[in-house]
């Protein structure tokens, strides 16, 4: 058994762990720390699979940014600490994920080996050791082969590929405009709005709701009874 | 083979054999005991330096505020680190009754691993690193992220409404002043074409092994946002809001007590130290220096810009939450990104390498040339930010004495009807 | 025949991958908080990360095609955070709720 195994099994493990305890867990707190070790542990699978620029990615951006982003709207939604933690399809989830981890398996499992999966009809399609030759203009590494190593330029052909015309410099755009509006869309959804602008909100649209009905009234759709529209300006004005 | 210069490289290739040759039957067991043992010196380096760095600071800062400092413990004093370690050791251990147990125990662990695994990637002289990571830069700034949560550990933790309020103000700062920091960490990166930190020392150099031109020549500006984003990532004085006595008591460590809160004490000192290392590695050429050793010149470099944070925390007053916010996200963030698109736009026209110019086309000038260049726009984005903002800041002024005037106005009015 | 580095076949990492996106399905699916489905979320998009690097490391470590679908998963994964948490604490100001099976009505 090489050092490599070891490694890998001890970290699957803790990562499998973490996740577990991550969608089990009662107190919210604790699952977001979880998932911050469980982060942590796939940043070690990356080294394992000599990406390291990406296992600092992963640490920067996952644990610097996202698990800090979540402890921050656990802490800000407090009231809701303590719930019970599984909704009313639990079972039915959890049925349904045990299926879909089965078919997984077969799919990229041990058992395939044995099974020959890659003969079956439909699922050879998509089963891990039908070995797609030349697929995008990429060389792929049969099964059975030396796999070569990392070239050391990895992070620099990286970098290259993002603005290359010919590989990803399209989606690389797109993923840009997409993170400007994420930003300014996020900003304008939490915005704490001041309690005028809340009040100045809930007028307008009481007076919408009158017109409305004015306009309907006007148009016979409603007989002529003035209650109705003050009715609904009382129910808008309850929200 | 200069003795003196390589005498780290030669002690660690020294003890390196020793082990080879103890585990000789196994290479992988005496790598892996040769990596534990850097680390053991590494963090005892690290650890050996805090104790030093509080006995400084304090003589330093009781200096600049016309005292005299500790000087009861040995002479000069210089035993007050030993006698406050013994304190933190001897006091009684607490944890709060309501405390979530294990978050509140694993907090000041957390963060003292943190900020000592930044040890491992600094270059200390030519081939004395504990690993020279091709991602270097990325690294640290990453796990110097990761001090966050531990922060956030603490402070939820303690559940104490002070450490809640120390940590909140903590994140909002820490997680704000990474973006400066990131943003001007990269111009230096695009110009030593590496994000390894012994890459970008052997830029620093010239080709005989003379120390070159630094790169707080080149990015003047950048250099100077690294610095303020560095003193406030690590929470130091002025930026130290997050344990601001007067207003939230001590923060997020209000609850801890004896050898936890010496962690955090530790991790805050390791921290700024670490700061130290990378600006001087970064900005004034790392270990390269002319007659002195190479390790001597670091511990120079960054003793030279420890010393600033000192200075600073002695003369600056700390400085308000809306005011630290306000200079963040209006003022560092737009100018080291207008001062990246400029510096990019010019090493783009002026380069080095001739291959580089029959690529892609620029003009050929000497590293002095382009280091004078690329100096003038950095000084050039720095004052005309610098005028921006002082008109702004003298509009918004004049704006508001002419309302308190008015209001001084209606006031006299109202007492004379 | 399989592919196989440092003793570690692709297949391993292909089913921790393919456990954990099932783990964040089940979180997803199960959990009555809407903080708690965002995590499951995070954890099937680092599943699906776990994926695109081993088979770049694999079967094609000369092209960057694995590590850019990675970056532009790291991407998403952080925009979409930001997105759902923003969401979530604007309903809990309004609700002060965040449980999704409560949240049936189409206007606040």
């Amino acid at each position: 058994m090489t050092i490599q195994q070891v490694l890998f099994i001890v970290i699957a493990l803790a990562v499998l762990g973490a996740a577990i305890f991550v969608v089990t867990t009662r107190n919210l707190f604790r699952a977001a720390l979880m998932m911050i070790a469980a982060f942590f542990g796939i940043a070690g699978l990356f080294v394992l699979l000599d990406a390291g620029l990406f296992a600092v990615a992963q640490v920067l951006i996952y644990i610097g940014a996202i698990s800090i982003l979540v402890i921050f709207a656990v802490m800000l939604t407090r009231g809701m600490q303590g719930m019970v933690p599984r909704n009313s399809q639990a079972t039915a989830a959890a049925v349904t994920v045990a299926v879909v981890f089965a078919v997984l398996l077969l799919l990229f499992g041990p058992l395939r080996l044995t099974l020959d999966l890659a003969r079956w009809p439909v699922i050879s399609l998509f089963a891990a050791n039908v070995s797609p030759r030349d697929v995008g203009g990429i060389e792929w590494t049969p099964p059975g082969q030396a796999i070569p190593a990392v070239p050391d330029t990895y992070i620099a052909d990286f970098g290259r590929s993002l603005v290359d015309l010919n590989q990803y410099l399209l989606p690389f755009l797109l993923i840009a405009f997409l993170v400007d509006v994420v930003l300014a869309g996020a900003i304008f959804i939490a915005r704490q709005r001041r309690p005028a602008e809340i009040v100045e909100d809930r007028q307008r649209q009481a007076e919408e709701e009158t017109e409305e009905a004015e306009a309907m009234r006007r148009a016979g759709v409603l007989p002529g009874a003035a209650s109705l529209p003050e009715g609904a300006v009382a129910s808008a004005s309850d929200h | 083979m200069n003795v003196i210069n390589d005498l780290l490289k030669i002690i660690g290739d020294f003890i390196a054999g020793i082990i080879n040759s103890i585990f000789s039957f196994s290479p992988f067991l005496a790598d892996v005991v040769t990596m534990g043992l850097a680390a053991v010196i590494l963090c005892t380096f690290a650890a050996l330096s805090f104790m030093g760095l509080t006995y400084v600071e304090r003589k330093v800062v009781a200096r600049i505020q016309d005292r005299v400092g500790p000087n009861q413990a040995g002479p000069l004093g210089l035993l007050q680190p030993l006698a406050d370690g013994i304190k933190m050791f001897t006091k009684e251990d607490t944890t709060p009754a309501a405390a979530d147990r294990w978050v509140y125990n694993l907090a000041p662990l957390v963060i003292a691993v943190f900020a000592l695994t930044t040890y491992a990637v600094l270059p200390f002289a030519p081939g004395v690193v504990g690993t020279n990571l091709n991602v270097g830069v990325f690294y640290i700034i990453a796990i110097g992220s990761g001090s966050i949560v531990a922060i956030i550990m603490a402070g939820w933790g303690s559940n104490n409404k002070y450490a809640l309020l120390g940590a909140f103000r903590t994140v909002a700062q820490l997680v704000g002043y990474e973006v400066p920091m990131l943003l001007n960490v990269l111009p230096v990166v695009m110009i030593a074409g590496s994000m390894g930190l012994t890459d970008i020392i052997t830029q620093q150099t010239t080709l005989n092994g003379n120390p070159g031109i630094p790169f707080i020549v080149f990015f003047p500006l950048s250099a100077l946002v690294f610095l303020i984003s560095g003193i406030a990532e690590t929470a130091r004085s002025p930026f130290d809001l997050l344990e601001a006595e007067s207003e939230i008591v001590a923060g997020f460590h209000v609850e801890y007590s004896g050898m936890k809160f010496a962690l955090f004490f530790l991790g805050e000192y390791v921290n700024a130290l670490a700061v130290a290392f990378v600006f001087s590695t970064l900005f004034l050429g790392g270990y390269a220096g002319p007659v002195l050793p190479p390790y001597i010149w670091l511990l120079l470099k960054a003793a030279a810009v420890f010393f600033v944070f000192m200075w600073l925390r002695g003369t600056l007053p700390r400085i308000r939450v809306d005011q630290m916010h306000n200079m963040n996200w209006k003022f560092l963030v737009p100018v080291s990104i207008v001062h990246l698109v400029v510096v990019m736009a010019l090493m783009k026209l002026f380069v080095t390498n001739p291959a580089q110019v029959q690529a892609n086309g620029g003009i050929l000038v000497t590293p002095g040339v382009q280091a004078a260049i690329l100096f003038t726009a950095s000084i050039a984005i720095l004052i005309g930010s610098l005028v921006i903002a002082a008109r702004r800041a003298r509009i918004m002024r004049l704006q508001e004495e002419a309302v308190l005037e008015q209001r001084r106005a209606e006031n006299i009015a109202a007492v004379s009807v | 025949m399989q592919n196989v580095l440092n003793g570690i076949p692709l297949w391993w990492y292909l089913v921790v991958s393919s456990a954990l996106f099932c783990i964040g399905l089940y979180g997803t699916l199960a959990r009555k908080n809407a903080i708690a489905l965002l995590m499951g979320v995070e954890l099937m998009l680092n599943a699906a990360n776990i994926n695109l690097i081993a088979f770049w490391r694999y079967l094609a470590p000369a092209s960057s095609g694995g590590l850019a679908f990675a970056a532009f998963v790291l991407v998403i994964a952080a925009a979409e955070a930001a997105v759902g948490l923003a969401l979530i604490i604007s309903i809990y100001r309004t609700t002060r709720s965040i449980d999704p099976e409560k949240l049936d009505r189409m206007k606040l």
